[in-house]
């Protein structure tokens, strides 16, 4: 049976001088040559000042770069010799990349690095973002800590945010894993976090690397699945969140990647998040991520202009996944003006599960419901803006968890739609 | 004479008897044969609804469009319609056979001819409902990768590549069934000939400013400007 | 007591055989007895092995070791009470260990009641117990097997003025098996042993229960009636419980006592043994495939009993002349050494102390399919006493500290049952069970870890097995397998370091995972592995695909 194989013959050989690491530091990359040597440098500032003695690796996923990012990577490894860094280590330190594919895959990112992590028995495998300009060596050790000394499983970053950024986090992504599973993770879609090798193994064999969803979102992924076995999950705060560019094409990706792959989850692991009924706290080691007062510029009327132009463009479309009640109330707020423009807490609620449960029931096509999502979420993050615009950090805090609160009592109404809608 | 008459009326209703006799097993036959038609055709067309609702069919065809298009025709649900076309057609190749059991020659070739245009019948059948199916879908696509992307007029784009999808499937089931072939051919070429030339022309007119943005993204690496900043939903 | 048997636990089993004599004496009268063995069932546990062995504990004139038995339903005074066996089986049963007992059916001791009884008179009831004859004419040409002390057969018993049967010492008359009532007898007393709750027998010298003329007198149809008629029974009231069989005999014999499944379980592959200290000799693999090759299938539900040594001499019974010539010249110089066609030395003795060939060959006992046995003392790499007679050089006390008696006794030393190993490489101030147990490279934590190893895939116990033929003749390699789990076994035969190429491609694809270190070694594909090793060194591959 030919079976394709995850682990090219270079990489395995390269994985085989490597041998077994205490911490492997996973980098996925794509053309990330403008900040990748920032983050490799923080990366080994951190390994060299926070665990000296341990064997470290550096990963990297490549996705079929052009720009010579593997290459930068793997210039940053001190050994004997090569040793132009003139930078002193107790021991060799590692930086292999391999290239999974021709082009970016998150999933199969992921897989490689857990597939080595297995491999190379490391005790912790941290995650990290190549576009994380913003990183400093600290992170590393408030990712690998808890992991390393106090048995925790997954240890998932909260920042320190502008105000008005991570909105689909705030308003969606957040508010509906609290509320479907009962735990507080703050980022429950990471590009930073770090594993044991328990749940590492697991993950690794779990069957979700060929499904749609897992291979575009396997981070929600994993976030789910740590949280709904028999794992221990904590948060560290890191520091700032870097801001990479972003233009409207991309919503649809991010949706996709985060909210599709949160919906189709839900399939799986019906039996646990039905029986959930409240929220815990998930514990936060060092230091508790806040907002900054930086101002951001966004185009209000475009947002609301997009908004209320999806609504009337998308009509016969909503009518097959709304419920006609909310359908009627999406549509009031979309003949608001600007100036009075909410949408309110309840009604974005409802608009979430059944968009949800619509995706259970696929009652048009999966990837259609997701995109169908977009326009009404630039109503929610248009509202979210307004109503915060004079809010301070606190009050913006309570905003959010009045909005996690909304999301857990709709619980049971997300429960019957999903069960008799036919 | 009056024999000769009464012999001749005897022979000549003799001879009538004997067709009777001759003809009446095949016409008994026939109606035999049409009933057990209409019973093998009735149960075919349960089993098929059956089928059909045991697969969600309708859901299928709702997906298709082919319930709206079905109810504003005043014609009952696809499921139904499916299963009566079965019926319709197996009873009345039943019955041509039974036909086709008097021996009459004539009507042989048409009966020869009604089974051999099933399996087209069959065929455009089905590229009807896949393609109603593709339309819808691809439709909706358009519709919603244009309204995300900030792009005007989304319906018409939409509403256009249904009608486009929709003609292009249509002809196709007139070509298979063979029924004025040559004319549709030349209208829908014509057609779709004219609507390509249009719309280069209005995108080369209109978008050649767009076109050069897009090389320029492409292959020159320039700095983009800075638009006002978007949304960082992550 | 919730103890279970599960059906087929023989297959994961790994044994250790001990005399209780030997073990560890609680009440300093210089013998090992069952309170001291029940309390050194801590030290059995962490080693790693989940079943005991033990030899014959029953009263005896002990003039065979216990093999010759005068009541077979109790425990000799010097050893405990019964009442101590039972606490020993219930406390091995609360540690997950089985037991598994001796019961000799072929033979009592000449002292036996039974026997008293049998030469007492002609007409005694008990008389046809026993296999009697006015001549020693019948049944010419049997063979004898202690030939080193026996000249026949036949004894001539001055009491009862008769000759009487003996296949092993004249003191041990043989039981007439063709007697319905010595079949009922020895039922009850499995009976009796099976409903304290004992998980298994090893069956004595069963070859030899029936005699007819004209035949060799071992391995007869009617043996083997009489063993699947017993194994009815066992099935029926006791179930799960397991019977081990002692049958010296080549392989196709040996066959015959797996039946359709209806007769033993297990059964000790004699032949294999020696044959693998030939092939670590000779360094050269072709005995040990050869034997292996020739050894017919087994009921699914049978297995094999794998051991390097034990409690008798290293038999050599069942080879050739020329092999067993070899043997004697390279194993045993010293013609003390050679008892009975075999030579009666542990292992480490054997091996020169060596290390790595004592590895190697534990590293071939737990890979080579079957359930292997480890006899007690080998784990800490004993060595014995050739001049202590027949075969007690094997038998000395257990070596638990450098002290007094090796910690086997508070007794004065001159009242142990025996005298203790006590040169300077193998006495017990050098090999003890206490130094070992703290160092990390000692040979007991070695054969802790590779019998972790072992109990970590239940492919050594359960799996097929297929050999590979490398061109290199010293290299002995093999894959087991059992459902999806793969292990690739490589030993080096050679006292050289050795280069071999392996054909691997069906199972090209595959990363190997070494299981002792857990590192990876590289994938395979179509291309011959190449691999490279140490004098007398082996690997355990996982395959691996990912």
């Amino acid at each position: 049976m030919a079976e394709e194989t995850l682990l090219s013959d270079e990489f395995l050989r390269q994985l085989i001088n490597v041998g077994e690491v205490d911490i492997l530091v996973g980098l996925p990359t794509h053309n990330n040559a403008r900040t990748i040597q920032q983050v490799t440098r923080a990366v080994q500032a951190g390994i060299l000042q926070g665990f000296p003695r341990e064997r470290t690796v550096i990963i990297n996923a490549d996705g079929g770069s052009q720009d010579r990012t593997r290459e930068m990577v793997t210039g940053l490894a001190i050994d004997d010799v090569w040793s132009a860094s003139k930078v002193y280590a107790l021991r060799t330190l590692h930086a292999i990349s391999t290239e999974y594919a021709r082009s970016p895959e998150p999933g199969r990112a992921l897989r490689t690095i857990l597939a080595a992590a297995d491999l190379l028995r490391a005790k912790v495998t941290v995650v990290l973002s190549p576009e994380s300009t913003t990183i400093e060596p600290g992170w590393l050790q408030r990712l690998v800590r808890p992991i390393y000394s106090d048995n925790f499983d997954l240890v998932s970053p909260t920042y320190r945010r502008q105000r008005f950024e991570g909105l689909l986090m705030r308003n969606l992504l957040y508010p509906m894993t609290r509320a479907v599973y009962g735990y507080r993770v703050q980022e429950p879609y990471a590009q930073e976090f770090a594993i044991s090798s328990r749940l590492a193994t697991d993950f690794l064999n779990q069957n979700i690397w060929n499904a749609e969803w897992g291979r575009a979102g396997p981070e929600i992924y994993l976030t789910v699945a740590a949280i709904t076995g028999n794992y221990r999950v904590c948060q560290a705060f890191l520091g700032v969140k870097a801001r990479t560019n972003r233009n409207a094409r991309d919503m649809v990706l991010a949706l996709r990647r985060t909210v599709g792959a949160l919906f189709s989850s839900l399939d799986r692991s019906l039996a646990v998040w039905s029986a959930i009924s409240s929220s815990q706290v998930v514990p936060l080691v060092d230091g508790h991520g806040d907002v900054s007062p930086e101002p951001l510029k966004v185009n209000r009327k475009r947002l609301r202009d997009m908004f209320a132009n999806g609504v009337s463009e998308l009509e016969p479309v909503f009518r097959s996944i709304l419920s006609p009640a909310t359908l009627a109330e999406v549509q009031r707020i979309a003949a608001l003006e600007t100036a009075e423009f909410r949408y309110p807490h309840e009604v974005w609620a409802k608009t979430v599960f059944e968009f949800a449960a619509s995706f259970h029931h696929s009652v048009i096509n999966r990837d259609h419901i997701i995109q169908a999502l977009v326009p009404l979420f630039r109503g929610r993050a248009l509202s979210f803006l307004l109503e915060n615009r004079n809010a301070s950090e606190e009050q913006i805090e309570r905003n959010v968890e009045s909005l996690c609160e909304e999301f857990e009592r709709q619980k049971p109404y997300f429960l019957e739609v999903w069960n008799h809608r036919k | 004479m009056r024999d000769i008459i009464i012999s001749e009326l005897t022979q000549g209703l003799q001879e009538l008897a004997r067709g009777f006799a001759h003809y009446l097993p095949r016409v008994i036959v026939m109606f035999i044969v049409a009933f057990v038609g209409w019973v093998i055709a009735y149960v075919l067309k349960v089993l098929v609804r059956n089928i059909l609702r045991l697969t969600k069919f309708s859901k299928l065809s709702e997906n298709a469009g082919a319930n709206e298009l079905l109810k504003q025709a005043a014609l009952p649900s696809s499921t139904e319609l499916l299963s009566r076309f079965v019926f319709w057609v197996a009873w009345v190749g039943f019955m041509l056979l039974g036909v086709s059991a008097l021996g009459i020659v004539g009507l042989q070739e048409y009966t020869s001819r009604f089974f051999l245009f099933l399996p087209r019948l069959f065929v455009a059948l089905l590229i009807l409902f896949f393609g109603l199916l593709a339309a819808s879908f691809f439709s909706r696509a358009a519709l919603l990768a244009a309204v995300n992307a900030d792009f005007g007029p989304s319906r018409l784009v939409s509403y256009s590549v249904r009608v486009i999808l929709s003609i292009f499937t249509i002809s196709m089931v007139f070509e298979v069934l063979g029924v004025a072939e040559g004319t549709l051919l030349i209208a829908f070429g014509s057609a779709f000939g004219a609507l390509m030339l249009a719309l280069a022309i209005a995108f080369g007119i209109g978008g050649k400013d767009l076109a050069r943005e897009f090389l320029e993204k492409r292959f020159a690496k320039a700095k983009r400007e800075e638009k006002e900043d978007e949304l960082f939903p992550l | 007591m919730p103890w279970t048997r599960e059906p087929g636990w023989y297959k994961d089993a790994i044994i250790y055989q001990v005399h209780v004599r030997t073990f560890f004496d609680s009440n300093n009268d210089g013998i090992g007895d069952f309170p001291g063995l029940t309390q050194k069932l801590d030290y059995v546990q962490e080693l790693g092995v989940n079943a005991i062995w033990l030899m014959p504990f029953f009263p005896s004139p002990l003039r065979d070791d216990g093999y010759d038995i005068s009541d077979y339903t109790s425990v000799h005074s010097r050893y405990g009470t019964l009442n101590d066996f039972k606490t020993f089986l219930d406390t091995a049963h609360a540690r997950g260990i089985r037991v598994i007992i001796e019961m000799v059916l072929n033979h009592t001791s000449d002292q036996h009641p039974w026997f008293q009884e049998s030469r007492s008179s002609p007409d005694s009831p008990k008389r046809d117990w026993y296999v009697w004859s006015d001549s020693d004419a019948k049944y010419r040409g049997t063979r004898i097997i202690f030939v080193d002390t026996e000249m026949s057969n036949w004894a001539w018993d001055p009491v009862s003025k008769a000759y009487y049967w003996h296949r092993f010492f004249s003191h041990q008359p043989d039981l007439n098996y063709d007697h319905p009532a010595v079949r009922e007898q020895m039922w009850a007393v499995m009976k009796f042993w099976l409903e304290l709750g004992i998980d298994g027998f090893r069956l004595d010298a069963i070859p030899y229960l029936i005699e007819r003329e004209g035949t060799s007198c071992e391995n007869l149809p009617e043996t083997h009636a009489i063993i699947r008629d017993l194994r009815r029974r066992i099935d029926a009231e006791f179930p799960g419980v397991m019977l081990l069989a002692e049958a010296n005999q080549w392989p196709a014999d040996l066959r015959l006592y797996f039946g359709d499944g209806d007769e033993f379980h297990m059964a000790f592959h004699f032949p294999l043994m020696p044959r693998m200290f030939m092939g670590l000799r000779l360094e050269d693999r072709k005995p040990i495939t050869e034997i292996l090759q020739q050894t017919p299938e087994i009921p699914a539900s049978c297995q094999w009993c794998l051991f390097l040594r034990n409690h008798d001499e290293l038999t050599l019974e069942m080879v050739t002349d020329i092999e067993r010539d070899y043997m004697y010249d390279i194993y045993a110089q010293d013609k003390s050494m050679r008892l009975n066609l075999g030579i009666r030395r542990r292992l480490a003795p054997l091996l020169e102390n060596d290390r790595r060939r004592i590895e190697l060959m534990n590293g071939m006992l737990m890979s080579l399919p079957g359930t292997p046995i480890i006899y007690y003392g080998d784990e800490i790499g004993m060595g014995d006493n050739v001049h202590l007679g027949d075969r007690n050089g094997v038998r000395t006390p257990m070596q638990w500290t450098g002290g007094w008696n090796g910690g086997f006794s508070a007794a004065e030393p001159e009242n142990l049952y025996s005298p203790l190993v006590a040169n300077p490489v193998y006495g017990y101030q050098a090999v003890n069970v206490l130094s070992q147990k703290s160092t990390e490279h000692s040979l007991l934590s070695w054969m802790k870890h590779i019998l972790a190893v072992r109990r970590s895939s239940s492919v050594f116990g359960r799996g097929a097995i297929e050999f590979l033929y490398p061109a290199n003749h010293r290299i002995l390699a093999y894959v087991r397998r059992v459902g999806n789990e793969l292990v690739l076994v490589v030993n080096n035969l050679s006292s050289a370091a050795q280069a071999v190429e392996l054909d691997l491609e069906p199972y090209k694809g595959n990363i190997l995972v070494e299981m002792f270190g857990r590192n990876i070694f590289p994938r395979i594909n179509a291309q011959p592995y190449f691999l490279t090793m140490g004098p007398y060194q082996f690997y355990w591959f996982r395959l691996r695909r990912i």
